[in-house]
């Protein structure tokens, strides 16, 4: 099982949690002032220091240089990397967990990024996964800290405790609403950042958007924690009583339903068109319009993207050839 | 208007950001913005935020220009490397340049007192119930912490940081008050 493929708290809203780690080992320079074989050799430590006893089970070591450019862009798309860190395989890796929930990225921006996404809103879970494996990392080697600046980092923005938490949300109606502007310069005001998570633009694809940390140095893990699900948590209901509002409108009823029938029955669909067909079916869905589990959704959202559906089917497609491959899944998920 | 980030080619790229509140404002040309990922589709936790983070050294550049060129030991990176890239070199970089990267800092994250777990530590203090983003640094002995801030003070007096040094002084006071209650 996939984590996308488990049942999930506030999963109404919320699609999925994050939480990352920055650490750099002691005796290495940061990775922009590292050459290849330093770089080697930092990844060796760590997979030493992590990969052993039962955690060797558990997860994966994959060197960025055996995939393919369509399979590291699949990982970016799933959030399991970032883009700077599929872009360029070289001096790099990753351990990756079966299921997909955590993921180590090796000489990206720093020499360890731990990442863990759950499903929902699950932050002190999320937490204390990350947590659970930097403590076992600190067990084996020397991390560089210092009592002042926290965990030294490559860039100061993620000095002190190198934590990044998000929560992608699910903001439809809200959207519609046009309290985003509002609502983003809010939450700036508080230290955290709301963005569009997909694309440019004011109407971010699928009206998902991404609530996350800014501040990481003289606030405590707990405390950065706690702050942000608290926000999540405002959101969360605001957007609930907007959706509440919206649900009266058969204006919009009709929409859901009509979004419904397009990806029951096309034959072709774009990544965008998905997007936003599949924004209204949510809503439907978590709303009780359309008897649909919200997880079948949360899995589409993450499986229909480009390079992904090309790592599935184990070959470049031309784009004509996904939207096929789209539609059919999408229909076949729906049935 | 020239790219504040290559001073060669023409602006076209307009970013706003708002960080602890204070709106700042980027113009790039397309290749910098491109270069500093404000291209992409996808978005993530790295984006952006630490290039654009060498823009929040440009003032402490004309004091760099007077003391001359100073590498660390550990990695040799100068400062001005730093300020270019945005990026930090190696742990004892931070040491090295505390100095002059503290302002900096301070203006990214509005504290510069890590309040964190630490490495070996594995119960966290617990934080005060608060739902702002302000928490109480970690419990630490009061004499730790005056130690830290008279040797941080001495630095900024061999630095002739007279304004940084009076401030850690008034902090040190602050401090001492506090214990002798």
């Amino acid at each position: 099982m996939k984590w996308y493929e488990n049942a999930a708290e506030h999963a109404d809203v919320v699609l999925s949690t994050r939480v990352r780690l920055a650490r750099n080992l002691k005796d290495y320079p940061f990775p922009a002032r590292l050459n290849e074989k330093g770089k080697d050799e930092v990844n060796a430590i760590v997979k030493e220091a992590l990969l052993c006893g039962e955690r060797a089970q558990e997860f994966d070591y994959v060197p960025m240089r055996s995939l393919s450019h369509t399979q590291c862009v699949s990982l970016a798309e799933k959030h399991l990397i970032s883009p700077e860190f599929a872009s360029d395989s070289a001096g790099r890796a990753l351990i990756l967990s079966k299921d997909e929930d955590v993921s180590i990225m090796l000489c990206e921006e720093d020499h360890v990024r731990v990442q863990v996404i759950y499903p929902g809103l699950s932050l002190e879970a999320a937490y204390e996964k990350a947590n659970a494996i930097d403590e076992a990392l600190s067990q084996k080697v020397s991390i560089a800290f210092d009592e002042r600046l926290g965990y030294l980092t490559q860039c100061p923005t993620n000095l002190g405790t190198g934590l990044r938490a998000s929560v992608m949300l699910h903001l439809p109606a809200l959207a519609r609403s046009g309290a985003m502007p509002r609502l983003a310069n809010t939450v700036a005001k508080l230290g955290l950042i709301l963005r569009g998570a997909y694309g440019e633009g004011s109407k971010p694809v699928g009206d998902l958007y991404q609530l996350s940390n800014q501040v990481t140095l003289g606030i405590s893990e707990t405390a950065a924690i706690r702050n942000l699900a608290s926000i999540a948590n405002q959101i969360i209901t605001q957007e609930k009583s907007a959706r509440e509002a919206l649900l009266k409108d058969d204006v919009f009823i009709d929409r859901i339903w009509r979004a419904f029938g397009i990806l029951n029955s096309a034959h072709m669909l774009s990544c965008n068109e998905f997007m936003d067909l599949v924004s209204l079916v949510r809503i439907g869905a978590a709303e009780g319009v359309l008897n649909i589990p919200l997880q079948t959704l949360t899995r589409l959202m993450v499986e229909m993207q480009p390079a992904t559906l090309n790592t599935a089917q184990g070959r470049s497609c031309t784009a004509a050839e996904r939207d096929v491959l789209r539609a059919k899944a999408v229909k076949e998920a729906l049935r | 208007m020239l790219c504040q980030n290559c001073n060669q080619n023409e602006a076209t790229t307009h970013i706003k950001r708002v960080v602890n509140g204070e709106a700042e404002e980027h113009h790039l040309c397309a290749a910098c913005a491109k270069k500093l990922g404000y291209d992409h589709f996808l978005d993530d936790f790295s984006l952006s935020i630490p290039n654009i983070f060498s823009s929040f050294f440009h003032d402490t550049m004309p004091a760099l220009s007077r003391a001359g060129v100073e590498h660390c030991d550990t990695c040799g990176s100068s400062f001005e490397d730093i300020v270019r890239s945005g990026m930090v070199g190696c742990a004892d970089c931070y040491e090295k340049f505390f100095d002059r990267l503290l302002p900096s800092i301070q203006r990214i994250h509005g504290r510069a007192r890590h309040a964190g777990k630490t490495p070996h530590y594995t119960v966290e203090p617990d934080a005060p119930k608060t739902d702002e983003t302000a928490a109480e640094p970690a419990e630490k002995s009061v004499e730790s912490q005056i130690d830290a801030l008279q040797q941080e003070m001495q630095k900024a007096i061999e630095s002739q940081n007279f304004e940084q040094a009076a401030v850690l002084r008034d902090k040190i006071k602050e401090l001492k008050e506090e214990s002798d209650k």
